[in-house]
């Protein structure tokens, strides 16, 4: 498929935004500036731009706990982003959710998932109610190598197959299911071709290639839109970072995450690309980064002049209702 | 308001026949509904009236409670139904990890408009996993709320409610009350959530009862009668939120109180209960308080052994009597 | 002025305390009347009470051996005299501080905050059993609840004990004690030896007594018995056994025959409740023993399931217990009857009371030899005097007569415990 120059460029920008906020996360965490744990999806950065970048607004995205790329790629608002990250009321989640957590409902994030394959369900639930308004959105479900060995993704395979829920699975190989290789976790290797069991299309794709993951995600979103059912699209790629921050890793060698990193980057992969089709040029990619740092900037800026939440704000947002004795309305 | 009895089954179905007329938004999914209507025909003439409203899932308890609360997110009003309560263990991490706290975890950016139907409870023979009373779980889960009505009329007027609700309610219905008839008026109405009803006036101990054990403390109030003792039966019907000021206002007056529920004594709701009264009311209370539930084993098979591990209104009598000196 | 907080002389012969600990920091409020330090003699635990409101400035140390009459501490007016005390009388021990620091937060349960309504003036400690209902009952009407008997379970004073005291017509005003004093003095030209103020175990035995004599109706029986079986029995077991641990006593014996006359007459074995009698399926023999200060009944459990052997190894080790005051909550509970055994001070018949809410008690005599007409033969024969006390209420003259008749064969011939 022919993509004009423009888009790719945001495609572009997009995938760099993704690897510069992970990045200042990594050295945020680092510093001890964010709490409790993060778990970051470098190297995954076509994955999530190649599915997002086919969606529109009001389709709907479950993700995961390594999700940062999810939001971003579906347009999520940086500031409050970082602000989530750092504990601050101006986050997402008025920092009640943080990483793990991280959701905007208003442009179709229905939450990431601190539980593995937590996320299956609910878009089943998604994809339910978008055949019940009889709408053409679809609903998108990231989730990992590791999730795909969990039984909920079973149960919600089977009936979004058998009432043809207008779903796409986007399973992210990224061999490692928190500290154990999917070559010792999974019965098959090419998790795409479970699909087959569930009567859906699979779809094994270069998870970093970006305009791979794009064309099939674009063909599976169409056969949703008309109603024709889900499709099972494994995006093939690797964990570059451990699986949380400060990870000790002790289950892989350097060697072989420097192995993809050197030479499978979806980045480099794609600027080369970009270079190699006169797309566009050195300058121009460097400008893009530099634009990016200085949003980013802006927003982290944000984030740390933004107020921590009262303490007793703990106790808001768990009710939407919280009438006692009184009537519904 | 005109006197007309019917069964718990019925007035079950006619509240959802009129939210479903209300509201395009109500469907109700789970196993087995179709066919036959509702295991307990508590779905009676809802398939043919709203078709495709009432949907039969595969058996697949995470994917329909992931049903629920994704639709619940996405502008739709579901009604999950647990076929029995018991098998909610199949989707705790999508009732407990997700809907209760998908809300709060967002900062309150969605409403989870969501009523998960639960029939529960023991008696019918139907063993250790068919016969559960759970409620206790979900009350220690912030994010739920929790009704467990006992007549008839209540049940009409509170499944209406949790339907309308912008928050997730775990629906307890006791399986051996669908039979069960009661004077239900014809005309729509509303009980709010959170509003426990004082069911019978007494001046000498406060009966604490919802669901199944209303009947049980009813029965037992007559008995205490011989023995020259008035009992107030308060039936909570809500437990999340709980309507402490109705019960204060009964125990300030009794100065006693027995505490009946079907699910087994360690760590249910009486304790919850128990542990609130003597916090707020310790001034006022003569006696300890008294709880009267199941036995704590998984509920047996053999009908002596399951009714002997079943509370029983003699119980009920046995704790009034201690607990108001007679 | 400030206050001073002393060691009261109780009893006769004490002349010394151990001071165990504070319930009260310095600088603390106390209302008068509130507990502020316990203290411990040889034979008895009290608790010292504050003489008056005010904020507390202990001066001794906990652990500190203390003597009669000695200031402990002080109790300021406000603020003000509280920094002079400190400033003359600096707390002794460099530990006191942190002794106080740690008991704070678990003693804070105990304390009573002053002057809030319906509190109560009551020495803490006393454990006189009453629903939270009718403390605050009592305390609104200004009734002692020391003073009104319990009709709950364990003598528990509930409402409608309240109700009752509250309905009963109210008692002529009392003169004031130190008036009674003086006139008594005066009248009879007595000089005051000594005061032992009723408190404590004192306080618990003569609430104890005189709910018995109000709440039963009593009556005694008494005969005598041949001591000859027993001593027998007694010699040949102590023979067999051959140990140096363990001895049989005669009041191991007599437990053992107690609890199984009360196999066989089991409504003595009983308790009145309300409107029912509760007889026992357990049989848990009370055992009274002096302590000095006072009485305390520690209890054989299931004594008719034992051997002599094991009652008098219970014996000896609950009275060691006792001495000891290491005797747990467990040992002096749910007792079903007891035996009082004042022989050893020479005794023969007497009227033991009731030990409430049993329902009968065994008076233990002497056993001394005396003349007996046995087939018509004068003989010398070691007797030993019973004297069983029971509530009419429950249980009759003729069948206390019988249990009394199987009693007594049983220690002529403890054979038949068998």
């Amino acid at each position: 498929m022919a993509e004009d120059a423009r888009k790719l460029l945001e495609l572009f920008q997009c995938m760099v935004t993704i690897r510069q906020f992970e990045t200042m996360a990594q050295e945020y965490f680092a510093a001890g500036e964010i709490p409790g744990f993060i778990h970051l999806s470098i190297g995954q950065e076509a994955s999530s731009v190649g599915v997002c970048s086919c969606l529109r607004p009001d389709d709907y995205v479950t993700t995961t706990h390594r999700g940062h790329g999810h939001m971003i790629a579906k347009g999520a608002d940086l500031k409050k982003m970082v602000a989530e990250l750092l504990g601050k009321k101006t986050g997402f989640c008025k920092g009640k959710g943080g990483s793990m957590h991280i959701a905007d409902f208003s442009i179709g994030i229905l939450g990431a998932n601190g539980v593995v394959a937590g996320g299956l369900p609910i878009t089943a639930g998604a994809g339910f109610s978008i055949k019940m308004r009889k709408t053409d959105q679809v609903a998108v479900c990231f989730f990992g190598d590791g999730a795909s060995n969990r039984g909920p993704v079973h149960e919600v395979m089977n009936m979004a197959s058998v009432w043809k829920l207008p779903i796409i699975f986007v399973v992210e190989n990224n061999q490692w299911a928190s500290t154990t290789p999917q070559t010792s976790t999974g019965s098959v290797q090419d998790l795409s071709i479970r699909a087959a069991g569930y009567n859906m299309p699979g779809v094994l794709v270069d998870g970093n290639d970006l305009l791979a993951v794009r064309n099939a995600a674009m063909e599976a979103i169409d056969r949703a839109r008309k109603g024709e059912g889900p499709t099972f699209i494994e995006n093939k790629t690797y964990r570059i970072r451990g699986h949380f921050e400060g990870d000790p890793q002790k289950y892989r060698t350097k060697a072989e995450v420097g192995k993809w990193q050197k030479k499978n980057d979806p980045i480099d992969l794609f600027s080369k690309y970009l270079i190699k089709n006169k797309k566009s040029d050195k300058s121009s990619l460097d400008k893009i980064r530099k634009d990016v740092e200085a949003e980013l900037g802006d927003a982290v800026a944000f984030a740390k002049d933004s107020p921590f939440p009262e303490p007793k704000e703990a106790l808001e947002d768990l009710f939407a209702n919280s009438y006692k004795g009184g009537s519904p309305s | 308001m005109s006197e007309r009895i019917i069964s718990t089954s019925a007035a079950l179905a006619e509240a959802l026949h009129e939210e479903m007329a209300r509201d395009e938004s109500v469907f109700i999914i789970g196993e087995d509904l179709v066919s036959h209507e509702g295991i307990f025909g508590q779905f009676k003439g809802l398939p043919t009236e709203f078709p495709g409203r009432i949907i039969d899932a595969p058996i697949s308890e995470s994917a329909i409670a992931g049903v629920g609360i994704g639709s619940a997110l996405t502008g739709m009003r579901p009604i999950v139904d647990m076929h029995f309560s018991d098998f909610v263990t199949c989707c705790m991490d999508e009732i407990c990890n997700q809907t209760a706290k998908i809300r709060y975890m967002s900062g309150g950016q969605v409403k989870v408009p969501m009523v998960l139907w639960c029939p529960d409870g023991a008696g019918l023979r139907a063993a250790a996993q068919h016969s559960q009373s759970l409620e206790a779980w979900f009350v220690h889960t912030p994010g739920l709320k929790v009704v467990v009505p006992s007549e008839p009329a209540d049940v009409k007027g509170l499944i209406k409610s949790a339907v309308r609700d912008d928050d997730p309610v775990m629906f307890f219905q006791h399986k051996q009350l669908f039979a069960r008839q009661g004077p239900v008026p014809e005309e729509p109405y509303l009980i709010p959530l959170g509003q426990a009803a004082v069911k019978r006036e007494g001046n000498d101990v406060t009966l604490l009862c919802y669901g199944s054990s209303y009947y049980l403390c009813k029965e037992a109030a007559q008995v205490l009668v011989d023995l020259n003792i008035e009992s107030e039966i308060v039936d909570l019907r809500t437990l999340s939120p709980l309507d402490m000021e109705t019960v204060a206002q009964s125990i300030r007056k009794t100065h006693r109180v027995v505490i009946v529920h079907e699910a087994c004594l360690t760590g249910g709701y009486g304790g919850e209960l128990s542990a609130i009264i003597q916090d707020e009311l310790f001034d006022y209370l003569d006696a300890p308080i008294k709880r009267v539930a199941a036995r704590d084993v998984p509920i047996p098979f053999s009908p002596g052994l399951e009714d002997y591990c079943l509370p029983k209104v003699s119980d009920v009598v046995a704790a009034v009597r201690a607990v108001t000196y007679k | 002025m400030a206050i001073e907080i002393t060691i009261p002389k109780l009893g006769l012969t004490m002349k010394e305390a151990r001071l165990v600990k504070w319930f009260f920091q310095a600088g603390q409020t106390v209302a008068a009347e509130q507990t502020v330090a316990l203290i411990e003699t040889d034979k008895v635990s009290f608790e010292i009470v504050a003489p008056s409101n005010g904020l507390v400035n202990p001066v001794v140390a906990e652990g500190t051996t203390v003597l009669v009459a000695q200031v402990i501490g002080y109790v300021a007016a406000d603020e003000k005299e509280l920094e002079q005390l400190q400033k003359e009388n600096p707390a002794e021990a460099g530990t006191l501080a942190e002794h106080l620091e740690d008991k704070s937060s678990e003693e804070k349960g105990e304390k009573t905050t002053p002057g809030t309504p319906g509190a109560l003036k009551l020495k803490p400690g006393e454990r006189i059993i009453s629903s939270p209902l009718a403390r605050r009952m009592a305390g609104e009407h200004g009734l002692d609840l020391a003073e009104i008997p319990g009709s709950g379970p364990g003598g528990r004073i509930v409402e409608a004990d309240i109700l009752q005291a509250l309905a009963a017509p109210p008692k002529t005003e009392p003169q004031k004690a130190d008036q009674v004093q003086e006139d008594f003095e005066s009248n009879l030209d007595l000089t005051l030896a000594d005061e032992i103020p009723i408190q404590g175990v004192r306080k618990v035995i003569a609430r104890n007594m005189h709910l018995s004599v109000s709440t039963q109706a009593q009556l005694t029986l008494q005969t005598d018995a041949s001591a000859s079986g027993m001593q027998n029995f007694r010699k040949k077991v102590n023979k067999i056994i051959d140990s140096d641990e363990v001895k049989v006593s005669y009041n191991a014996i007599i437990v053992k025959a107690v609890a199984m006359a009360l196999r066989q007459h089991p409504n003595i074995n009983a308790s009145m409740d309300g409107e029912v009698i509760k007889v026992w399926k357990q049989i848990h023999i009370g055992v009274a023993m002096d302590l000095g200060q006072g009485l305390i009944v520690p209890k054989i459990r299931s004594a008719d399931t034992k051997s002599i052997i094991s009652i008098a190894g219970e014996l000896s080790q609950l009275a060691d217990k006792a001495k000891n005051k290491t005797l747990l909550l467990d040992d002096l509970q749910n007792g079903t009857f007891t035996i009082s055994n004042l022989g050893a001070w020479g005794v023969d018949h007497f009227t033991p009371i009731v030990n409430y809410p049993e329902s009968a008690i065994l008076g233990l005599g002497r056993i001394v030899e005396k003349p007996y007409v046995k087939n018509s033969e004068v003989i010398v024969d070691p007797r030993i005097s019973l004297s069983l006390t029971f509530d009419h209420r429950i249980i009759d003259g003729a069948p206390g007569a019988m249990f009394l008749k199987t009693l007594t064969r049983m220690i002529e011939e403890p054979l038949l415990m068998l």
